[in-house]
């Protein structure tokens, strides 16, 4: 049984123990990414045999999606864009004390998700990967626009704000060549403009310069004691959540599963799902509920399952990550594609039982040395601060090896600093710049492929079942569930109807 | 914190400037990679520079440096001492930054140390399309004007300089151009059948056709293919396409222009070793690339020969942003 090499082979285990925790790590250091480490491992694990370089790469990958949310919770920096909606509820915890419970819980709920998208690519793969392909670009709009939709739960006060900072972050993500003309947008003429602005670098930017900053106010301040009784989240605890982890999970999988599509906006989908089917969370969300961190990290982690799918029974990635482990299983002399489960179906097993490993090691080291890091919360921030910028420099100038990305960052932390202080949200901004490119360019492959006829686009939507599932969705939840209805509903009454917009910030 | 970083950028500048040319390598070299991890450039790089390094007995570090269709990276190495200490590892795209606005540097401004190999173009349909040869596909297209969905990847790319080819060969052909990132994300489109049809790098597509799940048109070569042996030539539906073919993009090294000769040849004499090792001509033959190994003069007169060829083709097909007149590349005589 090819499932079980890898708990059979001691040399294994550990490599894939030790990407792991590597991994935690790498996941939990903003802008140093699973990407770049699996990119890295490629040349570093050339001459070795197949199963310990691919055991090494998954290890590092399941690690580092799940230790994006360390720094999420404790600094309310996430370390990766999976680890945004984290933040939300997360690092109010924190506030409280609370970080050991909430690190013991996303541990939990990690791997609940990590098991459930496994499961999905262990039994169902060829069936999720067939309904994949049928996503049409017209699908991928729809779901763009079901995306954008979250400003809504993201926005944490006025919509208004939430609004304004989406459209700036689908605005960031306009900059640069056009991928489909090549036409030059936003740039000035200016040729270091040209590439675009790395995403990556306005996320540091964003959370951890800007948050540098607002701790800033408090520099005097004594930090928060960590009460760190309880880690492992109670089984009733567990169960109650249960309902919730199995739905997001599923989330995770189905949108880790598109090519294009992956853990960072699974997360914030799987957010919102929470937001809108808890109906009494325990605490409000983007207070300290626990729902909030239930949602994102089951779905990032049942993500790289479903990331996995599409790339074992067809060698298509399912995303970034997924991509180099195609490079990599070429230069190993494999032909990752639809064939590969046919020729190989060992290797399929083999990814399988080194998912699973690689999982419980994530519970394994979750579970333990949080003491050690609900310490760095604990630091006094006339460290912490210089720390927290040394790492967004060494972070945002590692993503592209350039200096320019350096510049981005600091001008991002600085915009994101007066942003926070005036009450605007930063989530926004950075689901606009994940999905300006998804919107952008699908919705123009659809049109294009209609001969740029809007009827035949209408005609195309309303009669494909997924298309029009996907688009009575984005119809609902726009009309239900976004407070502009309400909204809009009072000012036909004529009764002038407050936005709240005097949020805290710290 | 600023000015450290600018200290240690600087510092790595200068230190680059100091080394000498007889005792090459004597500290790491950079290889600037201009594709993205996982991409077919970046695989195989990453597959023939160890065996490079050992020929060379130094060490020779990779990075991707990717934006720009390749030209960040193009800009950067351009910019790097003349020392040999930064290679550029990339692709064809260079040879059309000039007349497609990309850039004013191209690869005019380097010295290839080798031409690895090249890629066979292939034309494939989507499993369920109302046809199964190249024939049938011209006659659905002329039935049925305007509606079959051709894949692209944007002025410049394979899909572009082939349905250039077509329109040139064939007269000019009424199909939906639909642009996407690259071979693999049009691919999938292909099987999802978003697309109809695919131009695409024989490499790319192969596994998919041995699977059924796409089916082959015609391959773009003169010469047919071991390893899809069935596969028709284009040209043998219209002889046409002889003026153009064989054409293909390809992977190759380089170094700035004005790094020293005996740099040059120790490291193209590397790469050639390098090129030769067993697993990397068995990766390349499974990926379906043809082996090149050229370098110095050949490689040159290579590069131009396919700088003439494509801008022009592409010049004619009304796809290019300035002329490659205004460049000095002459049009190809035949």
């Amino acid at each position: 049984m090819d499932f079980l090499t890898v708990f059979t082979q001691p040399q294994l285990l550990l490599l894939v123990g030790l990407g792991t925790f590597a991994g935690i790590y790498v996941g939990a250091i903003p802008g140093l990414s699973v990407t770049m480490a699996v990119s890295i491992l490629i040349s570093f694990t050339f001459s070795w045999d197949v199963y310990p370089a691919i055991s090494l790469m998954i290890g590092i990958y399941m690690g580092g999606v799940y230790g994006g949310s360390r720094t999420a919770i404790l600094l309310n920096i996430p370390g990766a864009p999976s680890a945004i909606a984290t933040a939300l509820d997360g690092y109010p915890m924190a506030r409280r004390g609370e970080a050991g419970t909430a690190i013991g819980v996303t541990t939990v709920m990690s791997f609940i998700g990590g098991f459930v998208g496994i499961a999905v690519l262990a039994l169902a793969a060829p069936l999720v990967s067939d309904f994949a392909l049928t996503f049409q670009p017209r699908d991928y709009m729809l779901l763009a626009v079901l995306g954008i939709l979250l400003v809504g739960s993201l926005s944490q006060g006025s919509l208004v704000k939430g609004i304004f900072a989406g459209a700036l972050g689908i605005a960031i993500g306009a900059v640069g060549r056009d991928p489909l003309t090549f036409t030059e947008r936003f740039t000035f003429d200016i040729s270091l403009m040209q590439g675009g602005i790395s995403f990556i670098a306005v996320m540091i930017g964003m959370f951890g310069v800007s948050e540098a900053l607002i701790q800033l106010h408090h520099v005097d301040k004594a930090a928060v004691r960590q009460k760190i009784t309880r880690i492992v989240p109670s089984l009733a605890t567990v169960r109650k959540h249960l309902p919730l982890s199995l739905q997001t999970s599923t989330i995770g999988v189905a949108i880790g599963a598109l090519p294009g599509t992956g853990g960072d906006i699974a997360a914030l989908m799987a957010y919102d799902h929470a937001k809108r089917v808890t109906k009494n969370p325990e605490r409000p969300f983007g207070d300290g509920a626990m729902e909030g961190l239930v949602a994102p990290e089951t779905a990032n982690n049942a993500a790289v399952g479903g990331a996995f799918i599409p790339m074992m029974t067809l060698g298509i990635p399912g995303d970034a990550v997924t991509a180099i482990m195609i490079g990599a299983l070429f230069i190993h002399g494999l032909n990752p594609g639809p064939m590969l489960m046919i020729d190989k179906p060992d290797m399929f097993w083999f990814i399988v039982g080194a998912l699973v490993t690689a999982n419980f090691f994530i519970l394994i080291f979750g579970l333990t040395g949080i003491r050690l890091f609900t310490k760095l919360v604990e630091m006094p921030r006339s460290v912490l601060i210089p720390l927290i910028m040394l790492l967004s420099i060494v972070g945002a100038y590692a993503v592209n090896n350039s200096i320019t990305d350096v510049y981005w960052m600091l001008g991002f932390g600085l915009f994101g600093y007066f942003m926070r202080h005036y009450g605007y949200p930063l989530g926004p901004v950075i689901l606009g710049v994940i999905l300006s490119r998804l919107l952008d360019d699908n919705w123009r492959r659809a049109i294009i492929s209609e001969r740029e006829d809007f009827w035949r686009f209408m005609e195309g939507v309303l009669t494909s079942p997924l298309s029009l599932v996907l688009f009575v969705s984005v119809v609902l939840i726009f009309v239900s569930q976004t407070p502009v209805w309400t909204w809009g509903k009072a000012l036909l009454s004529g009764r002038p109807h407050k936005v709240s917009g005097n949020e805290q910030h710290d | 914190m600023k000015k450290f970083v600018l200290g240690a950028v600087s510092a790595l500048v200068f230190a680059t400037t100091a080394a000498v040319a007889a005792d090459y390598p004597s500290k790491e070299i950079q290889g600037i990679i201009q594709w993205g991890a996982g991409g077919s450039t970046d695989t195989v790089m990453r597959s023939v520079t160890p065996h490079a390094e050992e020929a060379l007995g130094g060490t020779i570090v990779m990075q991707n440096m990717t934006g720009g269709v390749g030209a960040i990276a193009l800009n950067n190495v351009a910019g790097q001492p003349a020392d040999g200490y930064t290679l550029l590892m990339g692709a064809e795209n260079p040879l059309l930054y000039k007349v497609m606005g990309l850039g004013d540097k191209d690869y005019s401004d380097f010295i290839p140390v080798t031409l690895l190999a090249r890629g066979t173009p292939i034309l494939v349909a989507n499993k369920d399309a109302p046809f199964d040869d190249y024939d049938g596909m011209m006659a659905y297209i002329k039935e049925n004007p305007g509606e079959l969905r051709v894949g692209a990847t944007g002025p410049g790319g394979l899909p572009s300089v082939i349905t250039a080819m077509m329109n040139t060969v064939e007269g000019e052909l009424d199909v939906i151009s639909v642009p996407y990132d690259g071979d693999g994300p049009a691919l999938t489109a292909l099987q999802g059948g978003a697309i109809d049809v695919m131009p695409a790098v024989l490499g790319a597509a192969i596994e998919g056709i041995r699977a059924g799940n796409m089916k082959p048109l015609a391959i773009f070569d003169v010469a047919k293919n071991e390893k899809l042996p069935d596969v028709p030539l284009v040209t043998s539906f219209n002889d046409g396409y002889n003026t153009y073919l064989p054409w293909g993009p390809f992977f190759g090294v380089f170094v700035v222009k004005g790094t020293p000769d005996d740099v040059v040849a120790k490291l193209s004499k590397a790469y050639a070793e390098g090129a030769k090792n067993e697993e990397f001509v068995e990766l390349m033959d499974n990926r379906g690339f043809k082996m090149m190994g050229i370098s110095g003069a050949e490689a040159e007169d290579f590069l131009a020969k396919w700088q003439q060829g494509t801008t022009w083709l592409l010049q004619d097909a009304g796809l290019t942003k300035a002329s490659p007149e205004e460049f000095g590349i002459k049009r190809p005589s035949e």
